[in-house]
């Protein structure tokens, strides 16, 4: 082989390298720097300050609660959209007809953009002449403050944010209990299992290596959520829904504290690094 | 037979909360606006106002918003598909040093997000002065972890015999790419291109971070800009500006969704 034939596969890779390196690695990189300096004019970088940056983000309260709240948004939302996925999948998993039918109803809300969500969850959940508190009414509950109280914004995102990812989940479970031994489920139910038992003894672990895929896709994009906040509370009412990468936003955009984004971001970084560790820990043991 | 009852009713009873929303999304934007706010519901517009489409439409720039996120929906879906195709042709088909670690180096990049390294990016651009311009919107963009990776997956499943019978008959390298194994993968293909211009077609926080101008913002953007505006007062007109930014997605998603489950299917989901 010629020394051009032998240099081929690197030729191939190098642009997807170029991109990668300069746009997912060297940013990272970056980020350390620009949170190690102080800020210059603009966008340069002044004298080096060592961990000052940390510091003063760890005794910053805001950061706290944007740290705790991005951490109940994760932790409620990620194990509630998963069950109701997978409850939806079985249920799709029959052999019915026009399941097809439902199964591309469930799975429309996730081609729409982010955006548009927002803006119809604004008013489908508005305070002023909102269809939702309309429908509570009817049934004699009294009007909920959505998203302009303190304690209902954070489940009300949740809510939204379940109804456009539910699909996702469903659908990828779906394939994932189509490609499950059948022969298995029959040996069982000769010997008697029921299907809660059936369930529990071979479904549950048959779907292990997709439970641990899916909880790595939603831990990764529910840690990122920032869309929804931006475009529906503006981390508000007074910072109820302030999360962290809306948090490094107005630190970078707002403040322009750039130093202190790039640290909160690498916080982030660490913490989804961190939890994707424990997760793999917990699903392959 | 009552499981089957069972079956549809709880999937009828959990469609509510998830097609009504559309549905009021679509009868609002049709209402005028002395029907939008009413003491008891319209649940359908008495007098459908068609124009509240071209009112919106024309409210801020969207033709030129459209033309960005078509201009950038496309650089970006093309170029991820050229980047990938060459990069999993050299993973799944040649035999090479470091073949193992380049593939690790590449799929590590799926768990940093975006969201983790905008700030830096956003330094980046600003100083190749590509903010506010198509390069800065796509460029970061342009390959894709997970398409190379599909890719590779699609290349590994064609017969080595294949490949020694194209390279008798003359069709070696990227002919044999082009040639053989693209029109090979082309449901891969698809089902990826598919994914990546929802995905991009959908992309609110890059965007947001890249552009101040008009002349370079998407519809998302636009849509996005609209929101600040008119909450709480034109909602008939939100609702129809949310239709349209999300109807090319929803009209592709309907002709093609045997393909967009098959993305999933193939995505190498099983471990």
């Amino acid at each position: 082989m010629t020394a051009l034939g032998r240099g081929r596969p690197y030729l191939y890779l190098a642009p997807t390298l170029v991109v990668l390196g300069a746009f997912t690695y060297l940013p990272i990189a970056r980020l350390v720097e620009m949170s190690l300096r102080a800020p210059g004019l603009g966008t340069s970088l002044g004298a080096w300050t060592g961990l000052g940056t940390y510091a003063t983000l760890f005794h910053n309260p805001l950061f706290w609660r944007a740290l705790g709240q991005t951490c109940t948004y994760v932790f409620i939302s990620v194990p509630l959209t998963m069950a109701l996925a997978l409850g939806l999948a079985l249920l799709l998993n029959q052999p019915l007809r026009g399941l097809g039918v439902f199964r591309t109803l469930y799975y429309t809300p996730v081609v729409m953009p982010t955006v548009a969500v927002a803006a119809l969850a604004l008013w489908l959940f508005n305070s002023n002449g909102g269809i939702v508190n309309y429908f509570l009414a009817r049934l004699g509950v009294s009007p909920v403050p959505w998203l302009v109280s303190t304690t209902w914004v954070l489940p009300t995102l949740i809510l939204v944010s379940i109804w456009k990812n539910l699909g996702y989940y469903m659908l990828i479970y779906l394939a994932a209990l189509q490609a499950l031994p059948l022969p298995l489920f029959d040996a069982a139910r000769l010997d008697g299992a029921g299907p809660i038992a059936r369930f529990f003894s071979i479904t549950l672990p048959l779907l292990r290596p997709t439970t641990f895929f899916l909880s790595v896709v939603a831990l990764i994009a529910s840690f990122q959520v920032f869309d929804f906040v931006n475009l529906m509370t503006q981390g508000g009412p007074s910072n109820a829904s302030n999360v962290l990468v809306y948090f490094a936003y107005q630190q970078g955009f707002s403040y322009l504290q750039l130093g202190m984004a790039a640290a909160v971001s690498l916080v982030m970084f660490a913490l989804v690094l961190t939890l994707l560790g424990f997760v793999s820990w917990a699903l392959n043991r | 037979m009552s499981r089957r009852v069972a079956t549809y009713a709880i999937l009828l009873l959990g469609l509510l909360p998830l097609a009504f929303p559309f549905y009021w999304m679509i009868v609002t934007s049709l209402k005028p606006k002395r029907e939008v706010f009413t003491s008891t519901p319209e649940w359908l517009p008495a007098h459908p106002a068609w124009d509240n489409f071209a009112t919106a439409w024309n409210a801020e720039p969207f033709a030129r918003f459209f033309v960005n996120s078509v201009v950038v929906t496309v650089a970006i879906v093309g170029l991820q598909i050229v980047l990938g195709a060459l990069a999993a042709f050299a993973l799944a088909r040649f035999e090479f040093r470091g073949r193992r670690a380049f593939f690790w180096v590449i799929m590590a990049a799926l768990i940093v997000p975006v969201q983790v390294t905008f700030i830096a990016n956003f330094i980046t651009l600003a100083h190749l002065g590509w903010l506010n311009t198509y390069a800065g919107l796509i460029a970061p963009y342009a390959a894709s972890a997970f398409g190379t990776f599909l890719l590779r997956q699609a290349f590994l499943a064609v017969p080595r015999q294949l490949e020694d019978a194209a390279r008798l008959d003359g069709c070696s390298g990227l002919p044999f790419l082009w040639h053989i194994l693209l029109p090979l993968s082309r449901p891969t293909l698809l089902a990826f291109a598919l994914v990546a211009v929802v995905t991009h077609w959908n992309d609110y926080f890059w965007p947001l971070i890249v552009t101040s101008n008009n002349s370079v913002r998407t519809l998302p953007i636009g849509l996005g800009m609209f929101i600040g505006q008119e909450v709480t007062t034109d909602w008939n007109l939100l609702m129809a500006a949310s239709l349209f930014v999300a109807a090319p997605m929803l009209l592709l998603f309907f002709f093609l969704q045997r393909y967009f489950v098959q993305s999933f299917l193939r995505g190498g989901i099983r471990g």
